[in-house]
């Protein structure tokens, strides 16, 4: 029974995995861009999350009213000069390096490295949850799960429907002849880069709901949402959300059946093996 | 050259001891020592990590690895077990060797792997290696591990002369091997692997070797420095070693420095800890990965090829190579034997791409001494062939046989040595390396493989003479235009000295004139002896050069045999033209 509570805490928590992860995904996808910037976003947003609540006592959760506009802007200036820096995929990856770095240091310097947590009184979400008998789910898990899969099914809906959506997943296919059908790279993938960072800002939101927060974080993050990114299969947001949940619940399983410490091993060994196994995701469907 | 490089390390070397040896007498004080120890365990970190990613362009952000293998072997052999500290220091280079061993075939083996995934691959390695540790309790168990002070001579004096000494010798060590491996083979093998993998490979470098090789000797090195660096922080911790400002620092170092040049990562190393040094006396230490992150940002965007080739640029001119005087010149030429022997035989080849049928069945005999002009409506299945033939693409099905041999599943670089060269489509030149060194790569690694550079240098002006490049030897391949690109691609596959070269639409966006130049040299090259297959799509260059014509359609043979016969039969007409035209 341990296992199976676990396990679905587990795949609860993948769906936070998943948000993360498809950020990142959907900009390496469509705009070439490996944008590791995207975990300090989410950083700086877990730490305002924090901050507006325990300063202002504002509802966490309507601190999104002041971080996804803030995460907005940010993501898109972001696009907006990896773009106009002609930075190629390779250094995306070196620059976003140091922009992640940079940052996550900043955070620890505003906010130290010790480990903050908001306080029941500004947090009403952390102790509740919800008992159905025989497993016991966290509110904050549950909602952090939810709205994840709310976004992403909604992100991938946007990409299928709306005229922007098609646009980008011509740009994802070929930037050349995407731009000779009139298609502006420039602006949409400053949009798409907004788009992401509001995501970023959501993440932080739902992190900061349920965990102590301490900068390093981010390069926790670091590994395993890249884990997902890739499992997923770059630029598919399904594949992330079906790869999120699965790494997820591996983890949640491996932590009770061996150890806490044991999860990394055992999730980044299933990593390693995916890659050399299905280099291009284990949820993409093989072309060629 | 390579002598007086590695005299100039040994010197380096002899004189940094002296600053240890005679301590007293200089007045150094021990808190210099300490700051050049830290340098030269960066110095060695940075080069370990230079030899693969700054050499090959595979970024790895798994230096951590290294350092954490390498200091865990020596805390729990000897911090723990009393193990011979010497000994434990050999035994973490067999680990780490057998640690790359281990990622470098599994992941040098896929044929999609995009330097992307390779680092992000190498970014895993650590985290299970950390993993690994703290809940293993015979290596760590999450306590840490102190190491003591190992037994050492007393006439070192102190012990921080002992790591100073010690951090030095490594350093040196691996700056020596950082240059031997960037002045011979290896290093024009890793820069071809940088600048065009696969165009390499085809030319007969036999890159998963190289690769290879560079991942062990990065690792070893990264392992021994690690090693040593637990005598140094004498309390490993998972944390202290399997920590990400380790790929951080040998990024930042490397990239700062120069990483196409051996003593790129020495010059950044030195900057970073002398900026570190800065900071701490200042107490600014917090705002290090800040400062580190932005130069780390700021190279990447505006100086990508680092500080070394801008100060090489304010020191004095270094000695250009002299002009080769055109009479010296020397081509190789190595047709096979055997005019009537069949040099390429394909039997019942096929290649599917999905459920796309590219070649379908198809059954080819070339002879040497042919000039086939290869011809056949777009998605015919021309290119496939002519990488099926040169082994960048595994066939589906069927059999290719060079010169005799089967060469069926064989790597590119094998079959470029069995006498198969190919030019792309686009030209891909080596972009790093002047035009007389592209060519220069296929002569060291070609066929008969040239050893030395600067022969494989003289020779390579005589190939770039065959097709009127010679003037443009020392220029960068950017400077070239369309035409003279196309000429270079044929030049390089030229002189890796093939019996059978395949041109896939060398003349695609020439203007008449050119074309009239491309024939020419075309048809200067097959004089000499060498068999060609020409994938074109102007009838009129096919009919004024090739002595055989055959056309593919849907990915088989549809018409073959001498030029003016096939050219006039109605079925490559309506194939080639459509059924209207032929009206």
């Amino acid at each position: 029974m341990i296992a199976v509570q676990s396990a679905v805490a587990g795949l609860l928590l993948g769906g936070l995995y998943a948000l993360m992860a498809a950020g990142v995904s959907v900009t390496w996808g469509v705009l070439r861009i490996i944008n590791l910037a995207h975990f300090g976003l989410i950083l700086i947003s877990a730490y305002l999350t924090f901050q507006f609540a325990s300063e202002w006592g504002i509802d966490p959760i309507l601190t999104l009213g002041l971080t996804v506009p803030v995460m907005f802007v940010a993501g898109g200036a972001l696009q907006w000069a990896y773009d106009r820096l002609g930075v190629s995929e390779l250094n995306s990856l070196l620059v976003s390096f140091g922009l992640l770095i940079a940052t996550v240091q900043l955070v620890s310097n505003i906010w130290s490295a010790d480990f903050q947590r908001m306080s029941a009184a500004v947090n009403p979400y952390a102790t509740a949850s919800l008992d159905t008998g025989r497993l016991v789910f966290p509110i904050t898990t549950l909602l952090a799960f939810l709205i994840a899969i709310a976004l992403i099914a909604g992100a991938h809906l946007a990409l299928r429907r709306t005229f922007a959506g098609r646009a980008l997943r011509a740009l994802a296919e070929d930037r050349t002849i995407a731009g000779a059908f009139g298609i502006d790279h420039r602006r949409l993938g400053v949009l798409l880069g907004a788009v992401c960072g509001a995501t970023a800002a959501v993440a932080g939101m739902l992190f900061a709901l349920a965990n102590a927060l301490t900068p390093a974080t981010a390069y926790e993050w670091f590994g395993t949402v890249f884990a997902v990114v890739i499992l997923g299969g770059i630029g598919h947001l399904l594949g992330t959300l079906a790869a999120g949940l699965f790494v997820g619940a591996l983890s949640g399983l491996v932590s009770v059946l061996l150890s806490p410490a044991a999860a990394p091993f055992v999730l980044f060994s299933a990593i390693v093996l995916a890659l050399l196994v299905r280099p291009r995701g284990l949820f993409v469907r093989a072309v060629r | 050259m390579i002598v007086r490089g590695l005299a100039g390390i040994a010197l380096a070397v002899g004189a940094l001891a002296v600053l240890s040896l005679y301590r007293e007498t200089l007045g150094v004080p021990v808190s210099v020592l300490a700051l050049l120890t830290t340098m030269l365990f960066w110095v060695t970190q940075a080069t370990s990590w230079n030899i693969l990613s700054g050499y090959s362009g595979y970024f790895s952000f798994g230096q951590a690895a290294y350092v954490g293998v390498g200091a865990y072997t020596t805390a729990v052999l000897f911090g723990r077990h009393r193990l011979d500290f010497g000994l434990t220091v050999l035994i973490a280079a067999g680990l780490c060797a057998v640690l790359a061993l281990g990622i470098g075939v599994l992941a040098f083996r896929l044929r999609s792997l995009r330097g992307e995934i390779f680092a992000l691959l190498t970014l895993a390695v650590p985290f299970i290696l950390a993993a690994l540790a703290r809940i293993n309790g015979s290596i760590d168990g999450g306590q840490g591990i102190i190491v003591a002070v190992p037994d050492f001579p007393a006439s070192i004096g102190l012990f921080q002369d002992f790591l100073y000494l010690v951090n030095l010798l490594v350093a040196g060590a691996a700056v020596a091997v950082a240059f031997l491996m960037a002045r011979t083979r290896s290093g024009w093998a890793l820069a071809t692997i940088r600048d065009a993998e696969d165009v390499g490979e085809a030319l007969g470098v036999a890159t998963f070797r190289y690769k290879l090789t560079a991942l062990v000797a990065s690792a070893v090195i990264g392992g021994v420095g690690g090693s040593i660096f637990a005598l140094q922080i004498g309390f490993v911790t998972v944390d202290s070693v399997f920590t990400l400002t380790v790929p951080l620092f040998v990024i930042v170092m490397s990239v700062l420095g120069g990483r196409t040049h051996w003593i790129g990562p020495v010059l950044g190393a030195v900057l970073v800890v002398l900026l570190q040094d800065r900071l701490t006396a200042a107490d600014l230490l917090g705002w290090q990965p800040v400062i580190l992150g932005g130069v780390l940002i700021a190279m990447v965007l505006a100086a990508p090829e680092g500080l070394y080739p801008r100060v090489r640029a304010l020191l004095p001119a270094s000695r250009r190579a002299r002009p080769v005087d055109p009479s010296e010149l020397d081509i190789r030429m190595s047709p096979v034997d055997g005019a009537e022997t069949a040099l390429v035989e394909c039997d019942e080849l096929t290649k599917n791409f999905g459920g796309v049928r590219a070649v379908a069945g198809l059954s080819l005999r070339i002879r040497a001494g042919e000039l086939v002009g290869l011809i056949g409506p777009n998605g015919s299945g021309k290119t496939t062939l002519v990488s099926l033939l040169a082994g960048s693409v595994r066939p589906t099905g069927g059999t290719v046989r060079i010169a005799g041999r089967d060469t069926t599943g064989l790597p590119p670089h094998r079959i470029a040595h069995l006498g198969v060269a190919r030019t792309y489509q686009i030209p891909r030149p080596f972009a790093s390396m002047t035009v007389r060194d592209n060519v220069a790569m296929a002569i060291m690694f070609g066929r008969e493989p040239e050893r030395s550079l600067t022969r494989a240098r003289r020779v390579a002006t005589g190939h770039l003479a065959m097709v009127g490049l010679e003037k443009l030897a020392h220029a960068a391949p950017a400077a070239l235009n369309l035409h003279q690109r196309q000429l270079l691609e044929i030049a390089r596959a030229l002189a890796t000295a093939p019996a059978v070269l395949l041109l896939d639409e060398a003349l695609a966006g020439l203007n008449p004139a050119e074309i009239d130049n491309a024939v020419e040299v075309i048809r200067r090259i097959h004089a000499s002896g060498v068999a060609i297959v020409i994938v074109e799509h102007l009838l009129r260059v096919v009919r004024a050069v090739a002595t055989r014509v055959v056309v593919l359609d849907r990915g088989s043979v549809l018409a073959d045999g001498d030029p003016a016969t096939v050219l006039a039969d109605p079925a490559v007409v309506r194939a080639y033209l459509g059924k209207r035209s032929h009206a």
